[in-house]
């Protein structure tokens, strides 16, 4: 998962990102409304987190010219400041969720894998794909009612592929979600992973969960 | 230090002097002419009615010439009367005068052709101004070939001016009367209408001055509303400032304590993290608690109505987005063109926190709705909002508790945990109440109250 994190002040927007990356998400950052704009119309991320008071330009307008640019990522507000009227105005301008400051990390962590999960189409905090089960809160991932234990990127792998059931995800696209910059995007390490996880998943080759279509990409069943 | 600008009363008593001024001087101008026109053509009349008389008389004497037989006006016989006749023949010689010419000096110069009338205004030697009434007349009987006389009658213009210097003198008189009058009546009325003003610059200073809290009462009609908005206004601010006061006192003292704590803490000479993070977050929740008393308008805030629809239904469709997981179905039930004197950002808070509770705690069902609340000793209406929802509510025991600041009634739904104590301030700052009492959908309704005036 590849998050945005535009904020300002560089104790709390290091803070962020440090902690993202220690849950696993892929993030970029910005220090300003300008900069902010251009990653998220540019790169291709699947949440944004916006201070709402930027320097260069306001967050809201960030978020508006996002939503003009037809970015569909879901997107939290962080706002210093607890007034309602703020915070409708921006839901309306485009976001879809807030959160005020101070916050506690597992708060910000909590809505940002509800909307992950929303946009991917999942009403249940609970993702199931037929037989395989994943609890992004907990982290813990079951296949037919078994625990499996997963490294921290195979986990990140499989929520990737359950977010998006049903959809072929391309393996460059699994690169760039799955990965900071600077990637040997010729390397076969998605491939070595996508079976390592189809080993664990499914021992005995039963279930057959991820889908393999040659020269697109991959497929996880959503049933 | 700018010159001021001219008085009110001097500017109105100005403009309308020369108005009356223009207008007086129109209508005895207009007055004047109509008059000259009048007696002018009466005299042609008269003029016209002695010529004709004396064609009827006209008789051919021995010589050829044209004379009267008889002369039945008296004033043409007397010399100096004023009233004059002469016959001129053809070659416009004065064949006949009338015996009043003598030693006048009339001479005449109109020669209209036969049928034609002319009228001419002559000065005789001494200075009198006549007007002369001539008419052209063919002559057959007794006469080889027709020829053509001129008749003519003359009256002195003497008594017309006499009459019309008296009209005049009368014209101006009349109109220096009435524009006197009007001005002087404008400006005594003025300044008499223009009092009330006078004295609210007179209260309006004593109250800046501070020996005065609010105007004082009888205003004229005009200015009743201005000076019950400005006592509105007044009233607002000093309840502002007083609430500026308390929050900032309230906030310094109750931030001695937690910084108390921790310099104690710091004096000890180890850090205990998380007896430090406790203070912290106290220090945090007092400050977020004052920010939201500060931050809150209150009532006198606004005189102008707010249209309440508006940012009630954003605030139902802003949760709506972000409760969209829950599937929350948010019935909204507003009387149609709601208005009520209130900061629209106080009334998003207000009616924010009661919907974020509802929508927090309800299973799938939440309501609002809104109505204008009537009395009869309201001139304006007040505001009855109502939230409810299909949660577990709120118990009976726990009504006034949750209403208390920082409390919440079930801990385990994270939340601020102050929004009702938060609604309740809300509503109290605009003299409002807030109930709290059970739903028809099965969870908590509340009703806040805010009054008319």
């Amino acid at each position: 998962m590849r998050v945005l994190v535009v904020e300002d002040e560089p104790v709390l927007r290091e803070s962020l990102v440090q902690r993202l990356r220690d849950s696993g998400f892929v993030v970029d950052a910005a220090a300003d409304g300008i900069e902010g704009e251009f990653a998220g119309r540019e790169y291709p991320i699947d949440v944004a987190v916006v201070d709402l008071g930027l320097p260069g330009r306001p967050g809201l307008e960030v978020i508006r010219a996002w939503r003009e640019a037809g970015k569909a990522f879901p997107i939290l507000i962080l706002t210093a400041r607890d007034r309602w009227q703020e915070k409708v105005e921006a839901l309306q301008s485009g976001a879809d969720d807030y959160l005020t400051k101070p916050f506690q990390f597992e708060e910000l962590l909590a809505r940002l894998q509800a909307l992950l999960r929303r946009s991917g189409g999942w009403s249940q905090p609970v993702l199931q794909a037929g037989p395989i089960e994943l609890d992004p809160r907990s982290q813990q991932v079951r296949a037919l009612g078994q625990p499996v234990e997963l490294t921290a990127f195979e986990y990140r792998l499989l929520e990737y592929l359950m977010l998006h059931a049903g959809q072929v995800v391309s393996k460059s696209e699994l690169t760039d979600k799955l990965y900071e910059q600077d990637f040997d995007r010729d390397s076969n390490v998605i491939e070595v992973f996508v079976g390592r996880l189809r080993r664990k998943l499914d021992p005995d080759g039963q279930l057959q969960p991820i889908e393999t279509l040659r020269g697109r990409g991959y497929r996880m069943a959503r049933e | 230090m700018t010159t001021p600008a001219p008085s009110l009363v001097n500017r109105l008593v100005l403009g309308l002097a020369a108005a009356s001024v223009l207008l007086t001087g129109a209508a005895a101008l207009a007055l004047d002419a109509l008059y000259r026109d009048l007696a002018l053509d009466a005299r042609r009349d008269v003029l016209d009615a002695q010529v004709i008389a004396l064609v009827a008389t006209a008789e051919l004497d021995s010589s050829g010439e044209l004379a009267p037989s008889s002369l039945a006006e008296a004033r043409l016989t007397t010399p100096g009367s004023g009233l004059y006749a002469e016959i001129r023949n053809q070659e416009g010689e004065v064949t006949w005068r009338s015996p009043s010419t003598v030693g006048t000096g009339l001479v005449l110069s109109a020669r209209p052709a036969a049928g034609g009338r002319l009228v001419e205004r002559v000065t005789l030697p001494d200075g009198t101004r006549v007007l002369a009434f001539s008419l052209g007349v063919s002559w057959e009987a007794g006469l080889q070939r027709p020829a053509t006389f001129v008749l003519s009658a003359a009256e002195s213009l003497e008594p017309y001016f006499d009459q019309l210097a008296r009209v005049r003198s009368w014209l101006l008189a009349g109109a220096m009367l009435l524009m006197t009058t009007l001005v002087v009546g404008l400006s005594l009325g003025l300044r008499a209408g223009l009092r009330p003003l006078r004295r609210l610059e007179q209260e309006i200073r004593e109250v800046e001055t501070g020996s005065r809290d609010a105007l004082g009462a009888g205003w004229p009609r005009e200015l009743e509303g201005v000076a019950q908005n400005l006592n509105g206004l007044l009233a607002g601010e000093q309840a502002r400032l007083s609430r500026y006061r308390t929050t900032l006192g309230n906030l310094a003292h109750s931030l001695k304590t937690p910084i108390a704590a921790l310099k104690s803490l710091l004096d000890g000479g180890h850090v205990d993290l998380q007896a430090t993070g406790t203070q912290l977050d106290r220090m945090q929740s007092i400050v977020e608690y004052q920010l939201r008393k500060a931050v809150l308008a209150g009532a006198g805030s606004t005189v102008a109505s707010t249209a309440v629809n508006a940012p009630l239904a954003d605030l139902a469709a802003a949760l709506g987005k972000v409760y969209r997981d829950k599937g929350v179905t948010c019935s909204v039930d507003l009387q149609a063109g709601l208005a009520y004197p209130i900061d629209s950002g106080d009334l998003m808070e207000l009616a924010g926190n009661l919907l974020d509770n509802a929508f927090k705690y309800c299973r799938g069902k939440v309501g609002l709705r809104a109505r204008a609340e009537e009395r009869p000793e309201w001139r304006r209406s007040g505001l009855l909002l109502e939230v409810d929802d299909d949660g577990p509510g709120i118990a009976a025991a726990d009504r006034l508790r949750v209403l208390e600041r920082g409390v919440r009634a079930d801990e385990s739904v994270p939340g601020q945990g102050i929004g009702l104590a938060a609604v309740r301030e809300l509503a109290a700052a605009y003299g409002g109440t807030i109930e709290i009492g059970d739903s028809d959908l099965g969870g908590a309704a509340v009703r806040v109250r805010l009054p008319g005036r």
